[in-house]
């Protein structure tokens, strides 16, 4: 348990700093007082400002670390995570396309269809008979498959009218302006649901990891398993786009970022690890997003984006290295 | 046989391209224009100055783009290389962007020059980091390089974009290129350089053919290296920056091409450059087209048109690929 100390704090550092840091900057007193009496600029601030938003960051963070490390261990390989296998741009797809084709089904429901048809079209490309398909060509065609569903969500933005799409621009990116606690309490229920089922299935992984054949040793059906602990990892995933969009590379840092500060090394272990980095990586983007440029807000996706593409790049050269890749 | 083949297509593409869209042209009204051009009829105005900027743009872009895909394809032997999937269409869109917000958009053509030290960069940094000098880029190092190079670059532009408070039509276009305002951009400069960047290619096609059976193998051959490799990305520069100046930046293009090209021509390298570049244009023009016809009113930017058919093409090549080619 000692392991999840620094990164405990790292989280309630981040969130500290991100009700703290605005337009208007609020001194530690003047929210704590507003914490405790429920009145003054401290409680509007925790109430209906940076509360929701935070809450809702650490949430979607959260889900999508947990679901990153949850697939990075069951394809034995730190590439694979919702966002490069095009789950997220999926959920991210239906949602809109739910807003153009104007289907009365909430954003969570929409998302999370999305992400399971695509990681079950994503399946059937890949599927091969006899022998399992390399992880890398399954990674190949997730990039293919999130390429298409980003470009049909982008076509139907062009048929949305004006201010629809631009809203929907600003969700395609990742972003977590004007949340409320209706968000939070989505992301942080649902989320807390799915991660229990992973959780439950944390042996399962932990068995499969050793390879297949040695998992249907232990008595477990690697096919079976596989297929739930997939469905699992996308409705954690979808969960988090539906709050704040496809935002890229949370899910595919959270996992080893997760593993770095706790050293955490069973399943279980590294998918909380993952879930409290995924949690700190967003609620950290958002807080940059918001102050980089006075008086504008960017959406979140576009700090994740910059942080998470050098990681990508420094993770590609070290899989070179080792001669992984 | 095929190369008429293709060149009917193409001019049935170039016909359909000037007379569709908003307010139709007979094909009739073409030669009257091309005759005798009056500039009081309202016809002969939409040809000139709306529809032929276009669908030469169209030309010039889709045959850039076949022959800078084409190209990288042979360097990196990776069939999956295209100059947006790698990103370089992303460096030379985030470089524009920079252009106009430092200079602002008097000078279209002056602007359009950053696009060249833009693609450049990407080009180099994308090969670089996907393993590219060495002779060893796999399609899915040199495929998630680019990701994440177009990652990084897309939320640059993203950030520019809304630092100055740009419209959503503005963004748009950078995220997937068009040819709507193509009649605004410098088409006839942007055209030469493509020009020039075909005669390139031709030129060193024999050294890139050479390096494609390897590095050990090109020297052992007489050919250097780097020559062939600093000549493919001049080319991949020019071919790119030039097209993204004109059309945005327009993703897969390069990717659909060259394969459409192996399906008649084999694999020697020449006649792949000259039936992709056909085939590019061909696309793009097609594709610019039929977004014109899809909705009642506006129309859907022959980017995202591309785009949709390509990340299909995507999956099916990847899913080719031999599992001993991955890494």
């Amino acid at each position: 348990m000692k392991g999840y100390v620094p990164l405990s704090l790292l989280i309630f550092l981040a969130t500290s700093a991100a009700l703290l840091t605005g337009q208007v900057d609020a001194s530690p007193g003047v929210l704590w007082s507003g914490l405790v009496t429920g009145e003054g600029p401290g409680a509007l601030i925790l109430d209906t400002i940076r509360g929701p938003r935070v809450a809702t960051a650490l949430g979607a963070g959260a889900v999508l670390g947990m679901s990153g490390a949850l697939f990075q261990m069951l394809f034995r390989n730190p590439l694979a995570s919702p966002d490069i296998l095009g789950f997220n741009a999926g959920a991210g797809l239906a949602i809109i396309a739910g807003i153009a084709f104007g289907i009365a089904m909430p954003t969570a429901v929409m998302a999370a269809l999305g992400g399971v048809a695509m990681a079950l079209v994503i399946g059937g490309l890949a599927f091969r008979g006899g022998g399992g398909t390399p992880v890398l060509t399954i990674i190949l065609i997730g990039i293919g498959a999130g390429f298409t569903a980003t470009a049909v969500s982008t076509f139907l933005m062009t048929i949305l009218p004006g201010t629809t799409a631009s809203e929907a621009q600003r969700w395609l990116t990742g972003s977590l302006a004007a949340r409320d606690w209706s968000h939070a309490a989505q992301v942080l229920g649902i989320g807390a649901m799915l991660a229990s089922l992973a959780l439950g299935q944390a042996r399962i992984l932990s068995a499969l990891e050793l390879g297949d054949g040695l998992a249907a040793g232990l008595g477990q059906r690697p096919e079976a398993a596989r297929w739930w602990l997939s469905a699992t990892g996308v409705l954690l995933a979808a969960t988090g786009v539906a709050v704040a969009g496809p935002v890229p590379f949370v899910a595919l840092m959270a996992g080893p970022l997760g593993m770095r500060l706790t050293g955490a090394l069973t399943s279980a272990g590294r998918m909380v690890s993952g879930a409290g980095a995924g949690a700190l990586v967003l609620v950290l983007s958002d807080l940059l997003a918001r102050v980089a440029v006075p008086g504008l807000q960017l959406p979140a996706g576009v700090a994740t984006g910059l942080l998470g593409a050098p990681y990508l790049l420094w993770r590609l050269s070290r899989e070179m290295e080792r001669g992984d890749l | 046989m095929r190369g008429l083949f293709l060149a009917c297509l193409l001019i049935g593409a170039v016909a359909m391209s000037l007379g569709v869209g908003v307010r139709p042209v007979a094909p009739g009204v073409f030669l009257e224009a091309l005759l005798g051009y009056d500039p009081r009829d309202p016809a002969h105005v939409t040809i000139a100055a709306i529809r032929l900027p276009r669908t030469v743009a169209g030309l010039a872009a889709g045959a850039a783009l076949g022959i800078a895909g084409t190209v990288m394809q042979s360097l990196t032997r990776n069939p999956l290389a295209d100059p947006g999937i790698l990103g370089i269409n992303a460096g030379a869109a985030f470089a524009l962007i920079l252009g106009v917000t430092l200079f602002g958009r008097s000078d279209q053509a002056a602007v359009a020059l950053f696009a060249f030290p833009g693609a450049a960069l990407a080009a180099l940094a994308v090969f670089a980091l996907g393993g590219g000098f060495r002779g060893d880029s796999g399609p899915v190092r040199l495929t998630l390089a680019g990701a994440a190079l177009n990652a990084l670059l897309l939320s640059l532009v993203t950030a520019v974009v809304l630092v100055r408070q740009e419209s959503l039509d503005v963004l748009r276009f950078w995220v997937a290129g068009s040819l709507t305002d193509a009649a605004f951009r410098p088409v006839v400069e942007m055209t030469l350089v493509i020009g020039l960047a075909a005669v390139l290619a031709f030129a060193i096609a024999p050294l890139i053919e050479a390096l494609s059976l390897g590095s050990d193998l090109a020297r052992g051959l007489g050919t250097r290296p780097l020559r062939a490799q600093a000549g493919a990305l001049t080319v991949v520069t020019l071919a790119t920056g030039a097209a993204v100046a004109i059309a945005g930046p327009i993703a897969f293009l390069g990717l659909m091409a060259p394969h459409l090209a192996r399906m008649s021509t084999g694999y020697a390298l020449r006649p792949r450059l000259a039936v992709s570049a056909a085939y590019g244009a061909l696309t793009l023009t097609l594709a610019d087209t039929v977004g014109r016809l899809v909705l009642s009113s506006g129309e859907v930017r022959a980017g995202i048109v591309v785009a949709m058919i390509g990340g299909p093409v995507f999956i099916w090549v990847a899913r080719r690929l031999r599992p001993g080619a991955m890494a």
